[in-house]
């Protein structure tokens, strides 16, 4: 049998899923925040798994990517909410996020990815409370004041708008950065920049020889990654919330949760982290309903079990088990 | 003309020198060992040739292009490949994806898609005749057969000039005589030139190359054609102790 190394057909399990959560939270009632939640799980691993899953690098300065996009959004509804611009507004936060994290991924990159292992994993922790204390110091954007625009949103939009926008339309863009994610992963995996990111991961230094600029295929999945932060942080957070302090948005327990879900699911694979987020979002709701106020003591062992039990996540597992079978083909 | 130049290259770590002062060329389709005790330097020779790291003092040129300050893997576009001593295959990628990295990235890999590159493994899985390993991942081979994926990797990157660092260390003397005779057909089919790195296996140096250069203390001892370069008194004596005869059975 011919094994199908060039299909797309793994995209379409991805697509169902997101399609039948965004169902269920429309057509269920009062099931919206549940999902809309699970939804900005399944991105947020599935954004950081193009970075961390595919290189092996774990970047622990990530939520800085959700900040600087944050604040993108935020600055364009804050400072241009009187231009009459429309919805052009919110595709300006969306650009503005784009740039703010791609700039920062670059300084970033270019510095700690010369680094390898734990030393770029705890050079950018820095960056995050860098970034976090220079906007607190030097009162960048209000400084630790925050800021606040839901009057500017309801200014510019209209009451009705404004409340959609930050409600709904904010969830559903968060759906679409997941999408947006999971087809970019599969898009590097079938080409030529996947395969140098699988060889890099297993051997950095056997990859060079073997031709590849390593550099350059790094720096592509660090700012393909840290863009896909940033429209996250402009959606889930700018968007939804209409606030943003810098306390909370370089907040490195996100980090966290994104590296968890993204070993819970399985690194490297597409289906991963949408499994990992489900998963996450899930137990951590329903843990916070059974046994409020202790979910995370019951949560962190549940953890470490299933990463030692099974080290290649849920999806790893499960694309063993069907090796050779016709699902192969939907499955990575 | 030469297809590869080294010009009184050295190389220091502190205060060892690990290369010191080494000048030899390597022609086309040439098949020629370096060969020298453990510590002699052959593998920082090797690091320097393909750039792994940069060399302290000299130059290195490579069909006609001064490559001294290239890295890595500018090197392996020009057509400079290498394995490794301990097999480094990339262990969750199949035996094909590994080989079809090779052709994707290596001098041919900007006219080469990832198709047409899977297409290429198959042709080098074919040659080293690991066609049932196809789709596994080259994690779970085992020594032997990740040593060939290797090669076939390389062989995939279409270099002129392959290095190979102890492609026979570990084997016994029948695995020798096959990998002695395969690297023959490569040479002669690919035809390019292979430099095999060896440290003590006089078995596979006699019956594979043309041409020897020893090396002792990080630089040159002897450069000549195999049978004089094994019976020259001073190989014997810092290298070998006794005549290469009897170091058969060691093999």
């Amino acid at each position: 049998m011919m094994r199908p190394v060039k299909t797309y057909y793994p995209i379409l399990p991805v697509i169902i899923s997101y399609g039948v959560l965004f169902g269920i939270g429309i057509m269920v009632p009062g099931k919206w925040q549940l999902v809309s939640q699970l939804a900005f799980y399944c991105a947020l691993g599935q954004a950081f798994n193009l970075f961390m899953g595919m290189t092996g690098y774990v970047d622990f300065g990530y939520v800085a990517f959700m900040g600087v996009g944050t604040y993108g959004m935020a600055v364009s509804i804050y400072y241009l909410y009187d231009k009459g611009l429309g919805l052009g507004l919110i595709v300006i936060g969306l650009i503005l996020a784009a740039v703010f994290s791609t700039l920062l991924s670059l300084a970033v990159g270019a510095v700690a990815l010369r680094l390898r292992g734990a030393y770029f994993a705890i050079a950018t922790i820095g960056v995050n409370e860098g970034f976090r204390f220079l906007i607190e110091g030097a009162r960048i954007w209000n400084g630790a004041d925050g800021m606040i625009f839901y009057r500017h949103l309801k200014t510019a939009f209209g009451k009705q708008t404004a409340m959609a926008l930050s409600t709904m339309w904010a969830d559903v863009m968060v759906f679409g950065v997941a999408v947006l994610a999971a087809v970019l992963t599969l898009i590097y995996m079938r080409n030529k920049v996947g395969y140098a990111l699988t060889a890099l991961r297993e051997d950095e230094d056997a990859a060079k020889v073997m031709g590849i600029n390593v550099t350059k295929y790094k720096l592509t999945a660090f700012i393909t990654s840290a863009i896909l932060a940033g429209l996250l942080g402009a959606s889930a957070w700018a968007l939804k919330l209409t606030y943003v302090y810098p306390e909370d948005v370089f907040e490195i327990h996100y980090t966290v949760e994104a590296i968890i879900i993204v070993l819970l699911g399985g690194a490297g694979t597409l289906l991963g982290p949408l499994v990992g987020g489900l998963i996450y979002g899930v137990s951590k709701y329903y843990l916070s309903i059974v046994l409020p106020g202790f979910q995370l003591l019951i949560f962190a062992p549940i953890i470490i079990a299933i990463i030692v039990l099974f080290p290649e996540g849920t999806v790893g597992i499960f694309k063993k088990r069907i090796f050779g079978t016709p699902l192969e083909k939907y499955i990575i | 003309m030469s297809l590869l130049k080294v010009e009184n290259v050295t190389k220091r770590f502190g205060g060892l020198v690990a290369v010191d002062d080494m000048s030899f060329e390597i022609g086309h389709g040439e098949l020629m060992a370096i060969v020298g005790p453990n510590g002699a330097g052959k593998t920082t020779m090797f690091n320097l040739i393909n750039g792994v790291f940069p060399a302290d003092e000299g130059r290195i040129i490579f069909e006609d292009v001064d490559v001294t300050n290239y890295p890595a893997y500018k090197r392996a576009h020009l057509g400079i490949g290498r394995t490794f001593q301990i097999a480094r295959p990339f262990a969750s990628a199949t035996v094909q994806e590994n080989i079809a990295i090779g052709g994707m990235f290596g001098a041919a890999g900007s006219e080469i898609n990832v198709d047409e590159a899977m297409e290429l493994a198959d042709h080098y899985i074919d040659l080293i005749g690991l066609k049932p390993h196809r789709d596994k991942p080259a994690g779970g081979l085992t020594p032997i057969e990740k040593k060939l994926v290797e090669i076939a990797r390389a062989l995939a990157m279409k270099p002129r000039l392959l290095l190979m660092d102890e492609a026979m260390a570990g084997m016994n003397p029948k695995d020798i005589d096959e990998m002695v005779a395969f690297i023959r057909e490569i040479r002669d089919t690919e035809g390019i030139a292979i430099v095999a790195l060896v440290e003590h296996i006089m078995r596979a140096v006699a019956g594979l190359t043309e041409r020897v250069i020893v090396m002792h203390q990080g630089a040159l001892l002897v450069d000549e054609p195999t049978q004089v370069a094994l019976t020259d008194p001073r190989v014997i004596e810092v290298y070998l102790g006794r005549p290469p005869e009897e170091t058969h059975a060691e093999g």
